[in-house]
Parts: C-alpha cells; structure tokens; sequence
C-alpha cells in the first residue's frame, strides 16, 4: 500500500480568465521514497507542494498518508498544517530570527509537546546529521546561506515527521554550495530514507536526487518515472525540451528521403517510415560538427552554415543555421581548436548518432515515437 | 492576546471539523467587525439624518446664505493652495533628502518634525511671528529700510492667503513622507544611466525621477488634498480677525456659535467634505484593488540613490528653521515672557507662566487627560490593528468580509475630523451610548480615528514579515494560536511598539475632534489651549503649547528609539 496517495487533486486560481495551477492529479508515493516535481515557473509544481503541505487548500480531490485522511473535498476534511506531522524546507530557509539555531531546531518538538533530555537529544541529533552542532547557540543572522539551509534541514527531520516538503530549497544558494548541499542531501536521504516531495526547477537536481522525477505541466504530470528514463526517453517534446534536448529539427519525408528545413539528411532518421511529418530533438552536446561529411563517419549528418562561434574553455558552441533553422551544437576534444577557427559564413556539416536523436510526432503534445521499431531511411553514401 | 485567539479561533481536534472551521472563523471575524462598524459607520448615519431631518430643510437654509458661495470658495483655495505649496515643497525636500551627504543624513528626519509640532503649537507660533503689530518677524521686517514707514505688517498672518501658506508648511511634512519612501525605491544605477545617456541634473529630475515617483505622489497629493479640505485648526485660529470663513469653521460654528446649538446646519455644511471624502476612500480602494498594494520593495544588487549636495542640506535646513524652529522659539519666547510684545524682553523672563499652567486644576486635569486617555487608546487599538491586520492579510476565505473590513478602517481617514466630530457628538450624546460628558467619549473617539493608523502600521509589519515564517510554524506543528505568540508577535515587537508610540504621538496633538466632543470640565490639552487662546491670555496659552510640544516629542522619542527611523513611514 502506498505510502501518500493523492487521487483527483485539481485547484484553481481566481482571475480572469481563472488559471488551472493544478489538474486532476494522480499519484502516489511509497514509504521512504523521494519524488521530485520538476518544470519551469508556473507549472503548479509548488502549488502542488503546498497542498500536501495544507498552506493551500485544494478544490477538489483526496490526499491521504499511511491510510490517514489529509484532505478530502467530498467529505469537508482539510487538515491543517500543523496536523499533518510533515516537515518543510523553504527557499527562504525562514529561520526565525528571534531564536537561536537550537530554538529553530526544537520548535517542532516544542509544539508537538515533546520535551525533557529527550528533546534536546533529538536536536543534537538532527545538528549532528547536517553539521551545524558547533552552531547552536548561535542566531540565523550569524549563519551563512549554506549553514542557514542546513539548519532549516534539521528543523524538518528533527520530529521524525511522517514527510518532507522541499520547497525549491537550493535555488536561493550560490553554484558551489548547492552542490554540497545537494550532495549532503543525498547521502542523507540515503542513511535516513525519508518520504520527501522535493519541488524544483533545476533538472540536474532532479536527476540528482530523485527516485522517481515528475515533470510538471500546467498543473500535470507530462511525465513521471525514474530519472535515467526521463533523461534518456522524454516522453513529450516539452519534457526533451525541459531536459536539455533544445535542438528542435522540424523534419519531412520527401522521396523516401528525409528533409531538415529543405536540406537533406544522409544517414539513419530513427523514425517510423510511415510517417510524412516529424520532429527530431537532439542535446547540442550530442550534435558534431566537422568540416566535410567524411569526417562523420557513421552519424547522420546534414549540412549547415556557421553564424557564430564562442569559445568556452573545454567547448566551443557553434550557432549554426540551416535554411531558416537555427542550431546548437557544442563541440569538444579534438574539434575545439578547429571550431574556434570557424567564421560566419563558412559552410560545415553536423552530425548525430541516430540514437540520440528523439523523434515526435508535430501534433501539440506527441509521445515519443518507439524508436526500436525503426524503419530506416537510407540515403546515398 | 485573547483577542487574536478569538479571530483565529481554537484548534479543533478532530480532522472532520477543520473545513467547517472557516465558518466559525466568519462568525468570530463578524463579531470583531461589528463593534468598529457601528464605532465608525454610526456617526456618519447619525450626521447624514441629522441632516435629513426636517425633509433637508438645513441644506435649503444653509446654503442659501449670502456668504456660502465665499466660504465654499475659500475651502477650496485653502485645500488647492496649501496643496499645490506641500506638493513642490515636499518634492524638493524628499529629492534633497536622497542627496544629502552621508555625515549628515540624520537631516532627513527634520521635514517630519511638523507631524511631531503640534499643528495648534505651530499656529499659535505663527501667529506671535507674523500677527500685523506685535509679530515678532512683521517687527524685524519693518526695520528694512522700504517698510520702514509701516506701523502694521507687511505681513497678516489672520489673511486667507497666510492660512493657506501656514497649512501648506504642514502639509509638506505629509508630502515629504510619502514621497521619500518612493525616492529611497528608486535605483541610483537608472540615475547614473539617466545621466550617461546625457542629461544632466535638471533633465534626470524630470524625466526618469518625477515619472517614476508618480504613484506616491498621487497618494500623497490625495492624502494632503484631504487633509487640506478638512482643515480646521488654522482657519480656526487664524480666520477669525479678518473674517476668513470655511466649511469647517462654519461646521464648528453652526454648534458653538449660535443659540441655540444648531446641529442639523452643521451636518448640512459637512456633507459636500464627507462625499468628497467618500469619494477619494471609494476610489482609492477602486483604482488600488484590495491585494497587491503594500507589496515592498527588495532584491540584490539595489543601490538607494547616493549623490550628496549643499544645496540640499541648506533646502532641508531652511525648511525646518520656518516650519518648526522659529514657530517653536517664538513660543518659547512669548512663554516665558510676562506679556506678549514686539519686543523679547530677555532680562524679564520668568517661569511665572509656566507656574500658573501647573496651578490650575483645569490646566493640569486637561494635560493628564490627554496622556491618560492617549495611552488607554494606544492600549485598544494595538490588539484591534493585529486582528484587523491578520484578517485583511490573512484570511484567504473571506473576500466580503475583507472588503467590508477594509472600508469600515479606511473611512476615518477619509472623512475630516471635524465632519466626525459632528457624527461623533451626535452618536454619543444619546441613547444608547451616552457618554457626553464623560472622558469615556474622548477615548472611543480616539480609537475610532486611530483604526486607520494602528491598522496600516500593524499591516506593513506584517508584510514586511512575509509568510515564510509563519508557514514554517504551521508546518512544524504549531497551530494559529501558538504561531502567534511565539512567531509573529515577538517579530513584529518592534514594529508595533513604534506604531504605539506613534499613535500616542498623534493623539496627544488631536485638536478637531476633541473640541467637538469635548464638555467644560473633560478637556484635553489642544481644548484647553483654545480655552484659553479665545480668552486672550497668550502668555499661558504658550506655555501650554510648549508643554504639548514636549508631550509629543516624548512621545516621539520613544518611538524612533523602538521603531527606528523608518517608524514614520509606515503612517
């Protein structure tokens, strides 16, 4: 049996027209599970959070943990957050500045009426776990970004609560914290397996930390499951695109062969033959570029012109056009020291492996086309 | 604290009752509504029926007179003129206040002294300064060699045109405030780019800083316009030498001045200042909409305008050297003397004048009346402004409520004291609240006319606060109640303590609606100093005005100690 399970949870927002922040949803949750809810600002990732958090109240639907009725529209129940024995962590971090970190930490116990020596093992305990022991006589004030974030964390676990709500809780740090405290999290959501929803829009995160990734669109799921596959097979084009798979390559079938904005693609199209109209989403770090067709050997190619080059250390990201089509393809290793070179203007050729390249169908919100059942276009050489 | 348990209500226990917990939250924020409902609405019906009465036959009468047309004319010069001076003034003084240099920023506390001065203290400095014969500054000027043929003036301070330039001195002060939070908003890096794309200082003031300070200054013009509208105390005091008549004075004196008591003349005379009230409350609510409106200024990376200028500190200098300085040392002056006269008689001080004050019963009573009273109403509104606050703020259910709660604050500051002051002697000198007479009417008018201020201050705390905190509380197992007692009251403790300050700051000075409500013998210190003004013993009467000013400064003190420096701009 499922752990949290919300069944049919739809909220709207007042206004004109009323926006839909979340649609019908449907998931669960096991016991000791960490979901992440990925997508772009306004997705109703967060308003989803709240609602399990009980800061926002749903329209419609069910929320229920460990067989406990959270939320149920039908029957008038809605539980508020302090009954719901949850912990949150916030952007914000939202210390309270008038308590010391020790205060911050013992409050849930405080007001969940437990107190004596047990209570302040605990907080030593939850200090322990994210290192800030030494800080706990100290006020938020004194505390950098990185240590406030990891005192906010132990505020969530110290109770022991049935779930954890990360509401975007790294956003707020600078690149090289955020990987420490990512990293921290990790290990800890590994030693301790906790049930946690983590709400964030940053897809390395999400890969990072999830069991199990959902990616948000207008208030549903476009996508859930394990990270490896939502990086690997996008279902949608919208999540290929949330992902990283920005190269969007409008293709069409033409005399059994296959055209990119009227040029022509030599090699394999993973796409089913079927299929007159169709679009290829590729990573510009899958796409290469050489300067003559022979230098690809075995990728499918087609040739482009350059529009700029820019040099970025390990790589260089050509932005190159094909007809009206624009492209981004990064190049390394050995072809850095050639990209750097190239000037708008100059005609080269990139390539992919076929595997690499997703294809979809052109209707709005097309799954991915299986791509094992491929029929293959092959074209000269 | 009972109070905000009341609105927030008890945690039930069992889950089943938590949705139908918002209607037991309706019936407990009704039952807080209701009280300030019948507090500010009541007078007002009163007034309007009072007006009614006799199919309206005070309206035919009154405004028929010969005179009327004059008066409606001299109100709007006076609400216009001081307006348009309090609006350039304060716009310069605002901009001064941004550019002054870092040693001496502590100036740009100077423009809000006149809120501090009592109005009636300053007035009643004006007048030893600028009345025709024995004003002191009229004296210095008839030394200059092209007046010095006059016996009298140059200047008559008892003039329309000096009422409106001592009021418009005041009201600047209200201008300055609003505006220099719009100015500290401004970014110096859209400045700087003002001025790298090649204009120069005149062309950056103009057209990047006047366009975006534009919605402070059309909230604070609106403010100063009513306040302008409504005012009393200047024309009061001044108007009467030379005949100087306006609606509120005529209010005034529909019920002091004829025999018998003629009340329905002067709810006729304050209808056209309580529509226009209405009107910019009613309009102000339409154009801002109910939510977004105190949402505050953040972020990184954000540099308040620094350039520091000469011209600047002498501008805010010189403004307060005429609006508060002077008045304050020609009270002084005419305080410790034994008569007023052109000239300062120093070798003839004396505290005799002060010795009297402390020796009348009536003087002493009037002085502990209004601290006592100050106090007891600070006291109310306190827990009334973190409920009504918590509602507007927080109850995310309750749009009519809101709505009705948020007009029912804003009312007060809409409609002029005086036109409440009618309402408010109507209301209470009968059934089924009689409490003329008593000191009991004093402190409910105080408290009415403060729920507008307790109000805004506790709400700007409160979104200044934002809702981090409060959430994390509830999500960590703590109900309403326990959130705010642990969480929001002691963060908000500095915030409110100077909003209570502040409000004894302001109530100590209230002169309008005291003077109408108040009885022979319950007077409050700006009563008593018109006492004894229209008697014409000016020595006293500025030594009472000293002892005012020093009352409100204490107070004043106090809450920049607890607030700090930005207390007054929460007003």
């Amino acid at each position: 049996m499922p752990h949290l399970e919300v069944k049919g949870l739809h909220k709207q927002f007042a206004g004109k027209p009323p926006t839909t922040a979340i649609d019908q949803l449907e998931f669960s949750i096991e016991e000791g599970e960490l979901v992440v809810l990925l997508g772009p600002s306004g997705c109703g990732k967060t308003t989803t959070l709240r609602c399990l958090a009980g800061l926002e109240t749903a329209d419609a639907g069910q929320i229920s943990l460990g067989g406990r009725t959270w939320f149920d529209s039908s029957q008038r129940i809605a539980l508020p957050p302090e009954k719901r024995n949850i912990g949150m962590v916030f952007q914000s971090y939202a210390l309270w500045p008038h308590m010391t970190v020790r205060k911050n930490i013992g409050y849930p116990l405080r007001s969940r009426r437990k107190k004596g020596p047990e209570a302040a093992q605990w907080i030593e305990e939850a200090a322990a776990l994210v290192n800030v022991e030494a800080l706990l006589d100290r006020y938020p004030a004194q505390l950098s970004g990185g240590q406030q974030q990891r005192v906010s964390l132990a505020r969530s676990l110290v109770s022991r609560p049935d779930m954890i709500l990360f509401d975007e809780p790294l956003s707020n740090l600078d690149a090289k914290l955020r990987d420490d405290v990512r990293a921290q999290l990790h290990e800890l959501h590994g030693r301790l397996g906790f049930t946690a929803v983590f709400v964030t829009h940053d897809q390395s995160e999400a890969l990072a930390l999830a069991d199990r990734v959902a990616v948000m669109r207008a208030g549903r799921f476009e996508q859930i499951g394990d990270p490896f596959e939502v990086f690997e097979r996008p279902a949608t084009e919208y999540v290929a695109d949330f992902l990283g798979l920005s190269n969007r390559l409008p293709a069409e079938r033409v005399d059994g062969g296959v055209r990119v904005a009227g040029a022509e693609v030599v090699g394999d199209v993973l796409a089913p033959t079927d299929l007159g109209d169709f679009v290829l989403r590729i990573r510009p770090e899958d796409l290469h570029a050489a300067p003559t067709r022979a230098d690809l050997r075995g990728l499918t190619t087609l040739p482009a012109t350059v529009v700029d080059a820019v040099y970025g250390g390990r790589h260089v990201d050509l932005y190159l056009s094909v007809a009206e089509l624009r492209i981004h393809a990064r190049v390394d290793g050995s072809s850095v020291e050639w990209a750097r070179s190239l000037t708008a203007g100059r005609g080269v050729v990139v390539g992919f492996d076929p595997e690499n390249a997703k294809a979809y169908g052109t209707a709005e919100g097309s799954r991915l086309l299986d791509g094992r059942r491929l029929a293959t276009a092959r074209n000269g050489a | 604290m009972s109070a905000a348990a009341a609105v927030t209500a008890p945690v039930g226990t069992r889950a089943r009752v938590a949705l139908r917990r918002i209607g037991a939250h309706r019936v407990l924020a009704t039952l807080f509504i209701v009280p300030l409902a019948f507090l500010v609405v009541m007078p007002i019906y009163r007034l309007q029926s009072e007006a009614f009465s006799n199919s309206g036959e005070a309206y035919r009468t009154e405004f028929a007179r010969d005179r009327m047309l004059e008066t409606i004319w001299s109100t709007v010069g006076l609400a216009l003129g001081s307006l348009a001076i309090a609006m350039v003034l304060g716009t310069l003084l605002a901009w001064s206040a941004t550019r002054l240099p870092p040693r001496l920023r502590f100036l740009r506390i100077l423009p809000i002294l006149p809120i501090v001065l009592p109005f009636v203290a300053s007035v009643l400095g004006w007048t030893f300064l600028l009345s025709p014969r024995p004003g002191y500054l009229n004296s210095l000027l008839r030394q200059l060699p092209w007046w010095d043929h006059l016996t009298e003036g140059p200047v008559n301070v008892y003039s329309l045109p000096w009422i409106i330039i001592i009021t418009g001195l005041s009201l600047t002060a209200f201008v300055y405030l609003f505006l220099s939070a719009g100015f500290q908003n401004i970014n110096s890096e859209l400045i700087e780019s003002a001025h790298v794309n090649g204009s120069g200082g005149l062309g950056v003031f103009f057209r990047v800083i006047l366009p975006m300070i534009r919605p402070s200054m059309l909230y604070g013009g609106a403010v100063a316009l009513l306040i302008g509208l409504g005012q009393f105390t200047a024309p009061l005091l001044l108007g009467r030498q030379s005949d100087v008549r306006v609606l509120t004075t005529e209010i005034y004196y529909a019920l002091y001045n004829r025999s018998p008591q003629d009340p329905a003349a002067a709810a006729a005379i304050a209808s056209p200042l309580l529509i226009f009230g209405l009107a910019v409350v009613l309009g102000q609510k339409y154009l801002l909409g109910d939510t977004s409106r105190f949402v505050t200024h953040g972020g990184k990376g954000f540099k308040p305008v620094r350039r520091s200028s000469r011209t600047a500190v002498a501008f805010i200098c010189t403004y307060a050297l005429f609006a508060t300085v002077l008045p304050l040392v020609a009270l002084a002056i005419v305080a410790l003397s034994p008569f007023w006269t052109r000239n300062v008689m120093v070798d003839k001080f004396t505290l005799e004048n002060f010795q009297e004050l402390f020796a009348t019963p009536a003087m002493t009573g009037a002085i502990t009346n209004s601290i006592v009273i100050s106090l007891a109403a600070v006291a109310i509104c306190l827990p009334i402004g973190f409920i009504a606050s918590s509602i507007l703020l927080r109850a995310k259910g309750m749009r009519t409520t809101r709505g009705i709660l948020d007009l029912i604050i804003a009312l007060p500051l809409g409609v002029p004291a005086v036109v409440l002051g009618v309402g408010f002697l109507l209301t209470y000198t009968q059934e089924p609240f009689f409490l003329y007479g008593s000191k009991w009417v004093i402190l409910v008018v105080y408290v009415t006319i403060m729920l507008p201020f307790t109000t805004r201050m506790h709400m700007s705390g409160m979104t200044a606060l934002g809702d981090a905190y409060i959430e994390a509380s509830r999500v960590s197992g703590a109900g309403i109640v326990r959130t705010n007692l642990r969480i929001v009251l002691p963060l908000l403790r500095s915030s409110v303590g100077g909003a209570a300050a502040l409000m004894f700051v302001l109530l100590t000075h209230e002169f309008t609606a005291s003077l109408l409500v108040r009885a022979p013998d319950t007077q409050v210190m700006g009563t008593i100093l018109y006492d004894t003004y229209t008697n014409g013993n000016y020595p006293v009467v500025a030594a009472i005005a000293i002892v005012m000013t020093g009352v409100t400064f204490a107070g004043a003190a106090v809450a920049l100690s607890i607030g700090g420096a930005d207390v007054f701009e929460d007003l």
